[in-house]
Parts: structure tokens; sequence; C-alpha cells
């Protein structure tokens, strides 16, 4: 039995957690730079505030129904994260930590002993509601797709009180039936509007395709999505846990942009993200995107994106840094105001399967990378950087509705009184 | 919090210290005050009610949210959209300060009310810490 547990709409329940004064109000959380609306807890859901508008485009209504706005407090969200997760732990032997506020669960060793997963869901929502303040939804079913579902149901569908299982034909046809084709996972927008022109609109009619002529039509992942949701497992609980395909770390700047060095300097920190997390997961780079741009809202957009090919497949962020400097020239154009810019890993190897070449030697230096990843988590990221990167002042995130860092910061600690 | 163990090691080698084979971790407190980290946090008192516990203005509060309350625990509770530290009288609902100059205070059904966790810890810091001096104003 797989399970999916997340937390309900979780940035902005976390911002809860701390704030006593908050907790029956509506909350909603902006993205990096105050951008968008990202997370919108179910009181402000229920007053129909929509996420990902612009907040500019939606502070008028926000202020009519008193609705309490914060920044995204990412030091404090991983903190949240770190305890659900490891609360969450405690109620199975295999967990694969999915993002930031959900985890897989595969039962593979003691599934007899549970007899009633519908009493098992609840225990853990108790027990993380409990430890950790933060609500969750738990679904249950044959395969991961399954399971996914489930969790839909659990926190979407009315009926479903925060706990879903699908172990029967009764309880899928009973979810899928309810469920839009777009909520599938694995079946994207684009996928699901192709779906829909040939009367495919909910996922139990996506199940009863005949999954050969979907893969003539679409492709074999969305033959495995349809078998997974007819309880056939086709994503073994390894290929679940599969390492990401593509890696971008991208950012819009707190103010413009001007000069060749700021823009060197910001792509140089974006690669240096990038390959942390690309040593992290043993993947190699064959190919980095490098890309930059103005607001579309300027008057003359401009973007402007390199692909550059290493020769041998690199985990080195010194090499990363030399490659934005061979290509920073096809990508600065003097006068343009930068607002945004990112750097994205798009093709990676394994490690594990890297063949080597004869007359190129390793140039991937493991031990000063190493080096590096273990000073940084001791001492905090950025402890030591590539010289390249600079000062970050001007691209620093604009975070105005910023909430304390109490789980972090003693100075930040909640107050509580006697 | 985590405590890192750091090692001095100076580019010298003279003799090897005797008591090298023995070195350990040091003390954690962690270790001696956190029983379920997962479940617990940290956070400051801020008043006077509670002297007859011990738990003075500016002292440290250890929260652990996972215990369940037992009549006349120190506890944490969220009433009325604020943390507040008092002993829990179950039977009469009511929240008690350890301090004759504050009266009993009812829970009533209007009151916004959940317990947070129990207080396992009070720690009083004898002399000013830095890092909590801004907090201390």
């Amino acid at each position: 039995m797989y399970a999916l547990v997340d937390a309900v709409s979780f940035y902005a329940s976390a911002e809860k957690v701390f704030d006593p004064s908050i907790r029956n109000k509506p909350v909603v959380v902006l993205t990096n730079n105050d951008g968008c609306i990202c997370a919108v807890c179910p009181i402000a859901r229920r007053l129909g505030i929509p996420k990902f508008k612009p907040y500019f485009q939606i502070k008028s209504l926000l202020e009519k129904h008193g609705v309490v706005v914060r920044s995204s407090n990412y030091e404090l969200y991983a903190d949240l994260s770190d305890q659900m997760m490891n609360v969450m732990s405690r109620f199975c032997d295999n967990q694969y930590i999915y993002s930031i506020d959900e985890s897989f669960l595969y039962f593979e060793n003691y599934e007899s002993c549970i007899e009633d997963w519908h009493e098992y869901g609840h225990q853990i929502r108790k027990a993380i509601w409990k430890e950790t303040r933060l609500p969750v939804g738990v679904g249950f079913g044959k395969t991961a797709t399954l399971s996914k579902a489930a969790n839909h149901a659990a926190k979407k569908l009315s009926g479903f009180n925060g706990v879903a299982v699908i172990d029967s034909k009764i309880s899928r046809e009973e979810i899928l039936n309810r469920m839009d084709v777009e909520e599938v996972w694995g079946v994207g927008r684009k996928i699901a509007g192709r779906l829909k022109l040939e009367g495919i609109n909910n996922a139990a009619q996506l199940s009863k395709q005949n999954p050969k002529n979907i893969r003539k039509q679409f492709s074999v992942v969305t033959e495995r999505t349809v078998n997974e949701l007819n309880g056939i497992s086709c994503l073994s609980w390894d290929e679940v846990q599969s390492p990401k395909q593509e890696i971008f770390s991208t950012r819009s700047f707190g103010q413009r942009i001007i000069t060749k060095n700021e823009l060197r300097a910001a792509l140089v920190t974006h690669a240096a993200i990038v390959g942390k997390k690309v040593r992290k997961q043993s993947s190699l780079i064959k190919k980095l995107m490098v890309f930059a741009s103005n607001s579309p809202h300027d008057p003359l957009y401009y973007k402007q994106a390199v692909v550059y090919s290493f020769i041998m497949p690199t985990d080195n962020s010194c090499e990363m840094a030399q490659a934005i400097n061979r290509i920073i020239d096809s990508i600065y154009c003097e006068g343009v105001h930068f607002y945004r810019c990112g750097v994205g890993a798009i093709e990676l190897n394994s490690r594990a399967f890297v063949q080597p070449d004869l007359f190129m030697p390793d140039h991937t230096n493991g031990d000063l990378m190493r080096c590096l990843d273990n000073v940084n988590h001791r001492y905090g990221d950025s402890t030591l950087k590539i010289a390249t990167e600079g000062h970050h002042e001007k691209w620093q995130m604009r975070r105005e509705f910023l909430s304390p860092q109490y789980t972090s910061q003693w100075r930040d600690i909640p107050k509580i009184q006697c | 919090m985590k405590v890192i163990p750091i090692y001095a090691e100076a580019g010298i080698s003279g003799f090897e210290s005797p008591a090298a084979e023995y070195k350990e971790l040091g003390l954690s407190l962690d270790q001696l005050l956190i029983k379920h980290p997962n479940a617990t946090f940290i956070g400051q008192a801020s008043g006077h009610s509670m002297k007859g516990v011990g738990i003075f203005d500016g002292d440290i509060l250890i929260v652990d949210r996972s215990l369940t309350a037992k009549n006349g625990d120190v506890i944490v509770a969220n009433y009325n959209g604020c943390f507040v530290c008092k002993l829990i009288d179950k039977k009469k609902a009511r929240l008690l300060s350890a301090s004759s100059e504050f009266a009993p205070v009812s829970i009533t059904p209007e009151d916004e009310f959940s317990l947070e966790g129990v207080v396992t810890r009070s720690i009083r810091l004898h002399h000013k810490s830095s890092e909590l001096t801004a907090c201390m104003l």
C-alpha cells in the first residue's frame, strides 16, 4: 500500500503555527519578491481568494476581507517541514520526501498489521496536528498514482475528512469519477487539454481507456498512468524516488540589474545553487541553460537564453562558473534593465554510470566540492562561495510582510504571556 | 538547535595527548532538556504571574506538544489569539496563575482556546545573553 501525506496549504498553515492571533483569520502567502499569491489558507479560499494572481491586482480584494498577507518565510517553512516529515516517518518503514510539504509512504513489511487504513490515516493526521500544529491530508492507494488521487479526495472532495482510501473497485470509481483528469498525477495541463477534446474529462474515464492506444497517442508515461489508475503498479518504489531530470534556479531581482558584472554574479550564484542540488542527487550536468530577461511589462521585452554543453559532464561549481563566463557576452545587452535571470541543468547524467574519457582527465574535483558543501552545511549557505558570486544586496528578495524566524533566531522566539 | 562539536587542530605535531583516546562528544543540553525534538518549541516568558512555580519574566520555556496535560500542569495555551503560560485546572476549566496577585480565569465557550503543550522546563538566564537581549527590551 502507498500513502501520500501532504500539508493543507503548507505555507499559509505554517504562518499560523507560532502566531495564534491569525489562526482563525484568512491568510495568504506571497512568492519571492512579494509578486504572486502562492498559498491560500482554507478560510481565505472560502472567501474566494484566488491562487497565483499577482498581488497588486487583488490587493483591494484582500483588504476588503481583512486578509492577513505574509511574505515567504523559508527559514520557518524548512524547519517546520523537517518536524512534520520526522513525525510522519514514525508511521511507515519507507518514506520518500517528495517536496517541502509532501511525502510518499510505502508500506512494505508490515502492511498486514494495519487493519483499518482509515483509522491509521487519522492517527497520522492527529499526531502531526498535535505535535506540529500543521493540518495534513492522507491518501492511501494500491499504486503511487492512486495514493495521490486519494490524497486529492481527502483534501478537496466533500465527504472526506482529511483521509481517503482507495482499496476497492467501489472506492476507486467513486473518487476517480469526481476527479478532473487534469488533477491526475502525471497528466499536465497540455495532455489534459487533448484528452478533454476526446471527451475524456475525469480520471475514471481515463482509467477505462485502452493503455496501448493511449501509448500511441501520447506516450509511455501516460500509458503508465492509465495502468496505475487501475491499480497496476508501474512505478516501483525506486522509480517514485528517481532523481529529478532537470534542476533550475531562477529568481527575479528586488532591484533591476544593469551592469555585466552584476548579471554575471547573479548567474554564478544560481549556478552554485544548481551545482549543490546536482551533487546532492549524485548527477552530472551535460547541458546547462543560462537565461536573463527584463520584465514582460517593460516597453521593449528582452530575453536571451543560451545552452552550454560540457564536453565532459560535471558537477563542479567552478566549471559551471567558467561556462557562464564564456557565454555572458551573448546574454548581456547594454541598456537592458534586467529583472530576472536563472540557470538550469537541462540534461543530467547519473554519476554512477559515467563513462570516463581516456584522454580527458576528471575535472569534477570531488574533494573540493565535498569540502565546499560540508562547510556550507555546517556554517550556513554562502559561507564559502565562488568569488564571482560577489555580494547579493541588490537582488535580495523583497519580503515586506515577513513573519519572525520563530524557530531559527533566538531574538524571534515566540513570546508567552504569564 | 544543533550543537556542533568542533575539534581544534593546530598544524603542529607534538606529542599526542594521552587523553585523545578518551575524547567523546561534549554534553548536550538538547539531550538533557528535550525529550521529543520534533514536537518541542522554545518560547520566552513575559510577565509575572507564574513566579510561584519559579517562572520569571524573560525566562526561556521549553514546551512539549506531544504530552497530554494533566490537571495542575504548567501549560502553554492559545487563549483568544495569544500564547499564555498558566496552570491548567481541568475540572473547573480555568487557567490559574502562580501568584496571589492574579485571579483565576474561567474559559468560556465564547473564548478561543486550545492547549498548545506542556511546559517541561524553564530556564533562568542569570547573566544577560547577547542573542536574547533584543527581545528583553
